[in-house]
């Protein structure tokens, strides 16, 4: 498995990350910032405070991660660069390899043993 | 609107070159996401927590950018925590003078033993700091040497007015404390205790001052990576010092107040009083808040460790 990627450098890493969060929601289209939060709240049950949406929101536009549509303005829309989605795209398959081993991992029989479930013989 | 009213005085916290580029959406934000009516603690939270971030992202303490970067904002982060804890630390000793003499001799090892490892990781921590600047001097000198010095005048000088002031200050409260007896010193006279209260607020500008001159100066140093890994270490010694001053300062001041309960409510020993100390309440918090950042700091600075040299 390719080694693990920092935040600051390359991409976010982690699921509940607010970047990787809004590069999900922006992947269908592009949104302004209430959107973006209802978008995420249904997708991922996680409800981003405004300050942290945009915090995130500058963050990944300094990046060259996403950009602004049209003119300035209150309700101003953002949307994926060329480098946002490849970046998701990385994001997207550490996170699926991480889910495939321990999915894997589970399936078989453990080395060690894991605990039973409560009421299990 | 409230939530527009709202929205715009927390907007004030952010730095102005953020505010200029996403303050009209924020502010649209927090209505839409309150319903315009009021805004619910838990955002207004949020906001204050991004937009210190923000902050600290602006005047270089940041969490992003390569490497060197992110050990530097850390180590500086650590700095400030430590100015923060100075303050809290000043409060404790103020408030702990003679607190041996009016202790039974029986009750006293519990409290000393505390008060002990307080004095002794300050002196550690105070080391600490002067050694991480002493390891920062070639790189200052060289920065000087090479032109620096009209990048950080203004601010030096700023600080220095503050300290000419707090000086002249100090002399005169001393002058005045002379003339006044020691219950007068001790709050009898209304108005030494509000000059006493000034020139303490003074010390806190002065140390505030000195340390936004650390800050801007060590933003604009090159620091060998070798430099830059021995301050990431350093502040993670001063944070675990700030740690232990901090836990030492909270078992000296419960062994008090259960030995002599008389020292924190300032009345003559055998005297029953409260034990809660409101100044060591607020220094215990200053200690905390500041432990806080530091433990923040110093991870970041230390995390960030095995990428330098990384080629980004």
């Amino acid at each position: 498995m390719a080694k693990r990627t920092d935040d600051a450098r390359t991409g976010p890493t982690r699921a509940n990350d607010p970047t990787v969060l809004i590069l999900t929601s922006l992947a269908s289209g592009e949104k302004h910032g209430y959107a973006l939060l209802l978008d995420i709240e249904g997708f991922a049950g996680t409800r981003l405070g405004p300050g942290t949406l945009y915090g995130a929101i500058g963050r990944l536009e300094s990046r060259g991660l996403i950009e602004a549509v049209g003119e300035a303005g209150r309700r101003r829309p953002y949307r994926l660069t060329a480098a946002g989605a490849e970046t998701l795209r990385v994001t997207l398959d550490e996170m699926r390899a991480i889910v495939d081993e321990g999915a894997a991992r589970l399936a078989r029989p453990p080395a060690l043993g894991i605990a039973p479930a409560a009421g299990a013989a | 609107m409230r939530a527009a009213r709202t929205g715009r005085r927390l907007l004030r916290l952010y730095p102005a070159g953020w505010r200029a580029r996403y303050g009209d959406e924020l502010e649209a934000l927090i209505v839409d996401a309150s319903g315009g009516g009021r805004v619910p603690w838990r955002t207004r939270a949020d906001v204050v927590r991004a937009a210190a971030r923000e902050r600290a992202a602006a005047a270089g303490l940041g969490g992003a950018g390569p490497a060197g970067e992110r050990v530097r904002g850390g180590v500086l982060l650590v700095l400030c925590a430590w100015a923060l804890f100075v303050v809290g630390g000043l409060v404790v000793q103020r408030t702990s003078e003679h607190w041996q003499a009016v202790t039974p001799a029986a009750d006293r090892a519990l409290p000393s033993a505390a008060f002990a490892v307080l004095v002794g990781a300050a002196a550690c921590a105070s080391v600490l700091v002067v050694a991480g600047t002493a390891l920062a001097l070639p790189s200052l000198i060289a920065f000087l040497r090479g032109g620096g010095w009209p990048q950080i005048r203004s601010r030096v000088i700023g600080a220095t007015v503050v300290t000419d002031v707090t000086v002249v200050a100090t002399i005169g409260l001393v002058v005045w404390a002379g003339t006044l007896t020691a219950a007068e010193r001790d709050g009898g006279d209304v108005a030494y205790a509000a000059a006493f209260v000034i020139w303490a607020l003074l010390g806190v500008a002065c140390l505030g001052a000195w340390t936004l001159v650390a800050v801007a100066v060590a933003r604009r140093l090159r620091l060998p990576e070798a430099t830059l890994r021995a301050e990431a270490w350093i502040a993670a010694a001063v944070a675990a010092a700030m740690v232990a001053m901090t836990a030492a300062a909270v078992v000296w001041w419960a062994a008090l107040a259960s030995a002599a309960p008389w020292f924190l409510s300032g009345r003559p020993a055998g005297a029953t009083g409260a034990t809660f100390a409101p100044q060591l309440a607020v220094a215990v918090a200053l200690m905390l808040a500041a432990v806080a950042l530091a433990a923040a700091g110093a991870r970041q600075a230390v995390r960030a460790l095995p990428e330098l040299g990384e080629r980004p």
